[in-house]
């Protein structure tokens, strides 16, 4: 067996796993403050590279400030859709929530398209380095920097929910609405804010999808993706989403790998990660880590 | 509600039966476009093409006197809504001509046309659909009404196989060189697979197994892991530019400083060099057109054309597209001289074009022929090379392909 | 006091069992039923080729689209993956006509039972997994089944695709427009009303109970195994005879039809229409397929009207279906059905409605 090969795919994984993990964490984020599935998360990657490439190549901002002010619009435009879409959607059936977010990425997709333009266009070089190599794999910068950033937020979140007033009141809001709201928890913020911090670090992912591929309609696809990741680390944790992501991105290239030197059947790498998720839901229904819900009659 | 949408749906009948009336000196012409979908970045500038070349042939005399009354359509790839859209075409526009776009719309509307007898020209260049009478074993259904402008996927293939041939030969390369074909299990990059890989096979090539990579951007660096691994010389990219864009830069990352990239008609243009930049550089694909730096007659034709629309920087799928229009106008023509124009006269009109060429685009459109047993237009494909020289692009002029008109490759 | 059939009462009075589950709420709603049903048998007469070819899509969208609402409405498990169920029937009856000859308005059904067997396979992680997880459970179905399309070549024709023929009874072929509109009409109202009966039946109550509260259900002696499988079946069915009908129609099946999209398009469909109501999904479907030839012409108008947005009409056409979609579901999330059925009980009660 090509040990060698073998090492770079399992680079290769756990750098996109990264990423993936990045994008799960901000669905699992909306997923667990507000109980609402956003089939929008693909769109939010999409804005926010558009919304960067647009400060970086149209007003011609360095990369330092474009990129803190693109963070800054997401985050406001995360909340303006809580209030303006969502709010008026509180109570309602689960799967109303969800057929709204797919219209609302309906609407996000042409817009970008007609804002935007249907061309790909490439981000002005960030990085003056190429690639670095790390054991043997030459890997683009920018999926360094979302590495790093990723782990960044892991902590940063960790910290935030553990240790922060608004962390605890956002837990708490998670775990019942209700008693939340009768301990004085402003829900109405809580789901501002959610809907806040994850617009913004989808905007990261987006980011850096886009200095690697350029920026293109397309990104939205990571969009789908992030559901197998969630789902395999538990709706409701954010650990689990950052694994569940690790996990389909080793999954995807250790399959390629497997496909490629020996099956020839050219489809694992697309297929393998459904496969494997099925057979973990039937082993843990609620995830590697998600909450299990205790049944009370 | 619904009292609503069926008085809107009522009423919109009524409007179409009404402007049937008034269009009597029209001809009216269907174009379905994919602005706002997956292909919306090759869809824009060929179907701007045909927009902007009806309007010039209106404006300069139409067909015998005769406007054309197009009506565009953007269906998003969505294959229902373009049913939906011919059959109210049908119902109360009754097209003759319709110019069509992908593989999806294409292959929905290729037995409704059949039946209907509208022309369809499409931008999919499928081998199947040069088959009018079901003569060749590989072809599932006749397509008597389909044509197109420009070489068919497979031969687009064939042509980069032969260049590849001549090019190993003159690097001075050993033994075999090893070809794999690139693409998603999707009708379009599949389409040249099996055509190609056998034509490979003849020519003394190794036929390496097929490495699949997704229609949708993303990472490809596992794919480009795999390719660095087989060794191959030559890849075949199947997919369109949107995803070639991907797999380009995630094979630059990889280092995959060996194989030669070749792509096919709708996988390689200005954009993709502007999205990958250095990573393009050295790619070949075949151009069913002259490009923008040829100095043929016919050019003028084009910039005129685009002056006149304000277009600027579009990418070189516009000149097929007007290509496109300038053969239809020629057939619409030749039909007016013998009676009615209509879909059976416009279809007989386009099988007695031998190495046609509009005359005004002299040297930009490659010649075509037709028959009533082989819709395989073009058998001359154009080939060329990218370079980057370091932002300063060029499109390099390899070679004119002409593959033989063999019978075995008739519909495949 | 005896009050006559016809009169508008203030209120329905059942007086047994049988009169509470007949399949039309009251005799009023199934004698509007039955006169759409004759309108529907002349409107090919009547409308024109574009008409008639919508209301085939309405048919046989709303027939996979009650199997889902019979899904996701009454038994409550979200399934994300019914556009492939959808595609095994339609390759399925191309594959059944094609290779053993069985004339195709046999196929159709059979075609049905293929995708129902798909559908109790992919039903089979619902015995263990709940909710979301188990819709995006179906979601790696439609992303595997998918994948077998294009690559099963035997079945499918792989990427190419295969033929679809026309049906013929005794030699008369139905090869137009208006013509197969009587098939999909036949099987529209077959479906339709085994579906109404289904879920009056003990095993449509079964349904219900599962999805409101299956501990309860279970502990009343309901298989919660049994039913919740059986409801993947039943909706693979009816998404399978929906696909059948679909592939005939189009003459052509390529695996491309069968995205992702279709399934969140059918799920739409219901939502809209409103869950577990039969009546609902006819007005549901019949929104989510006018909805886009209602923008074209909207955006058409006005873009005659405004210039500048003649380039963007596209895209305003695109923006405008989601925008209907999420607007719509702000101001009535219970769906179409819902809001019929408020219409109706304010003017039942007119003008004492309170």
């Amino acid at each position: 067996m090509n040990t060698e090969l073998l090492l770079q795919f399992l680079v290769n994984g756990v750098i996109i796993g990264t990423l993936y993990g990045v994008v799960a964490m901000t669905f699992v984020l909306i997923y667990k403050s507000t109980q609402v599935v956003n089939f929008a998360q693909g769109e939010f990657l999409l804005i926010g590279a558009w919304v960067c490439w647009a400060f970086l190549v149209h007003f011609e901002m360095p990369f330092w400030l474009g990129f803190p002010l693109t963070l800054v619009f997401m985050f406001a435009f995360g909340v303006l859709l809580q209030v303006v879409v969502l709010r008026p959607m509180l109570g309602e059936p689960i799967i109303s929530v969800i057929m709204l977010t797919i219209g609302l990425s309906i609407v996000f997709q042409a817009a970008m398209s007609w804002i935007f333009g249907v061309f790909a266009r490439p981000y002005p070089q960030v990085f003056e380095t190429e690639s670095v190599n790390i054991l043997g794999l030459d890997v683009q910068p920018a999926y360094l920097l979302s590495f790093v950033i990723s782990l960044l937020i892991m902590v940063g979140f960790f910290a935030f929910f553990k240790y922060s007033r608004m962390g605890l009141a956002m837990r708490a809001t998670a775990f019942d609405q209700q008693i939340a709201a009768s301990m004085g928890i402003s829900v109405r913020r809580v789901f501002a804010l959610a809907w806040g911090i994850s617009a913004m670090v989808s905007a990261v992912a987006g980011v850096t999808v886009g200095m690697v591929n350029g920026v293109s309609s397309a990104l939205s696809f990571f969009g789908i993706k992030v559901f197998p990741a969630a789902i395999l680390g538990g709706l409701d944790s954010i650990v689990g989403a950052i694994v569940g992501g690790l996990i389909i991105g080793l999954l995807e290239n250790v399959a390629q790998f497997v496909d490629g030197e020996y099956l020839n059947w050219g489809n694992l790498y697309n297929i393998v990660p459904f496969y494997v998720m099925i057979v973990i839901l039937m082993i843990k229904p609620y995830g590697l880590f998600g909450t299990k819900n205790i049944e009370r009659i | 509600m619904t009292h609503k949408l069926n008085v809107c749906v009522g009423l919109a009948a009524f409007i179409g039966s009404v402007t049937i009336a008034m269009a009597a000196e029209t001809i009216p012409v269907g174009q379905l476009v994919d602005y706002t979908g997956p292909t919306a970045d090759i869809s824009t500038p060929y179907g701007h093409a045909v927009q902007d070349s009806i309007g010039y042939i209106n404006d300069n005399g139409g067909i015998d006197g005769r406007k054309i009354e197009l009506k565009t359509s953007d269906y998003s790839y969505q294959v229902p809504r373009a049913i939906a859209t011919y059959k109210s075409w049908v119902s109360g526009f009754k097209p003759v001509l319709i110019q069509g776009w992908g593989t999806g719309d294409t292959e929905a509307l290729s037995g409704f046309v059949a039946k209907d007898k509208i022309v369809y020209m499409s931008a999919s260049y499928s081998g199947h659909l040069t088959d009018p009478t079901g003569k060749s074993p590989h072809t599932k259904r006749p397509a008597p009404y389909n044509f197109f402008y420009g070489p068919t996927y497979s031969d687009g293939c064939r042509a980069l196989i032969e260049w590849a041939k001549g090019d190993w030969a003159k690097k001075g390369g050993e033994g075999a060189p090893a070809f794999v074909h690139m693409g998603d299990n999707h009708p379009m990059p599949e389409a040249p697979r099996a055509a190609c890989e056998s034509y490979a096979k003849d020519l003394g090539f190794e036929v390496l197994p097929p490495i699949r990579y997704s229609m949708a951007p993303g990472d490809f660096k596992s794919q480009c892991l795999s390719l660095k691994q087989s060794g191959a010389d030559y890849a075949f990219m199947g997919n369109t530019t949107g995803s070639n864009i991907s797999l380009l830069n995630s094979c630059d990352t990889v280092g995959v400083d060996e194989t030669q990239f070749m792509t096919m008609v709708w996988g390689f243009d200005e954009n993709v060099v502007k999205s990958a930049g250095e990573a393009t550089d050295g790619i070949v694909w075949p151009v069913g057109s002259a490009l923008w730096d040829s100095e043929a007659p016919g050019m003028n034709l084009i910039h005129e054309i685009m002056a006149e629309n304000g277009r600027t920087g579009e990418t070189l799928h516009y000149i097929r597209g007007v290509c496109s229009a300038f053969y239809m106008r020629d057939a619409m023509t030749m039909a007016a001289a013998k009676g009615d124009i209509t879909g059976p006269t416009i279809k007989a009109a386009f099988e007695t074009m031998t190495n046609h060429v509009p005359t005004e685009l002299e040297g930009v459109c490659l010649p075509h022929s037709w028959t009533h047993e082989n819709h395989r237009g073009t058998v001359n494909i154009r080939v060329y090379q990218s370079h980057w020289n370091n932002g300063d692009n060029t499109f390099e002029f390899l070679t004119m392909v002409e593959l033989p008109r063999r019978d075995d490759w008739l519909g495949w | 006091m005896a009050l006559s059939a016809d009169s508008m009462r203030c209120g329905e009075f059942r007086t047994s069992y049988k009169a509470d589950t007949t399949i039309f709420p009251t005799p009023r709603s199934r004698n509007f039923a039955l006169a759409g049903l004759l309108a529907l048998l002349v409107a090919p007469f009547i409308f024109d080729s574009y008409v008639v070819s919508l209301l085939i899509q309405i048919g046989y969208y709303a027939i996979a689209a009650l199997g889902l609402n019979i899904l996701v409405g009454s038994t409550g498990q979200i399934s994300i993956g019914h556009g492939a169920f959808f595609g095994v029937g339609a390759f399925g009856s191309a594959w059944l006509s094609n290779s053993f000859g069985i004339p195709v308005i046999l196929a159709i059904p059979l075609a049905g039972v293929m995708a129902s067997a798909v559908g109790l396979v992919a039903g089979i992680p619902a015995l263990r997994i709940k909710g979301l997880y188990l819709a995006i459970a179906t979601l790696a179905a439609q992303f595997i089944l998918e994948d077998i399309f294009s690559r099963a070549v035997w079945f499918t024709g792989g990427p190419a695709g295969s033929m679809a023929s026309e049906p013929s009874i005794f030699g008369y072929i139905f090869n137009s427009d208006q013509s197969y509109f009587y098939i999909v009409l036949f099987f529209l109202v077959v479906m339709f009303l085994a579906g109404a009966n289904m879920l009056r039946s003990r095993d449509g109550r079964a349904f219900v109970a599962v999805r409101d509260h299956y501990l309860s259900a279970e502990i009343m002696g309901i298989n919660l195994a049994k039913y919740r499988v059986l409801s993947f079946g039943v909706a693979a069915f009816y998404a399978g005879i929906g696909g059948a009908l679909f592939a005939h129609y189009l003459g052509y099946v390529s695996a491309e039809s069968f995205t992702l999209m279709l399934s969140i398009q059918l799920l739409g469909m219901i939502i809209i229409g409103g869950l577990g109501s039969v009546m609902g999904t006819l007005l549901g479907v019949t929104f989510m397929v006018l909805l886009p030839e209602v923008m074209d012409m909207a955006v058409g108008a006005v873009g005659d009207v405004i210039p500048g947005l003649a380039e963007g009409s596209s895209y305003l056409k695109q923006m405008a279906i989601g925008l209907a979609i999420v607007l719509f579901l702000i101001f009535e999330p219970d769906g179409l059905a819902h809001r019929w059925k408020q219409i109706k009980a304010y003017w039942k009660l007119y003008p004492f409605s309170y």
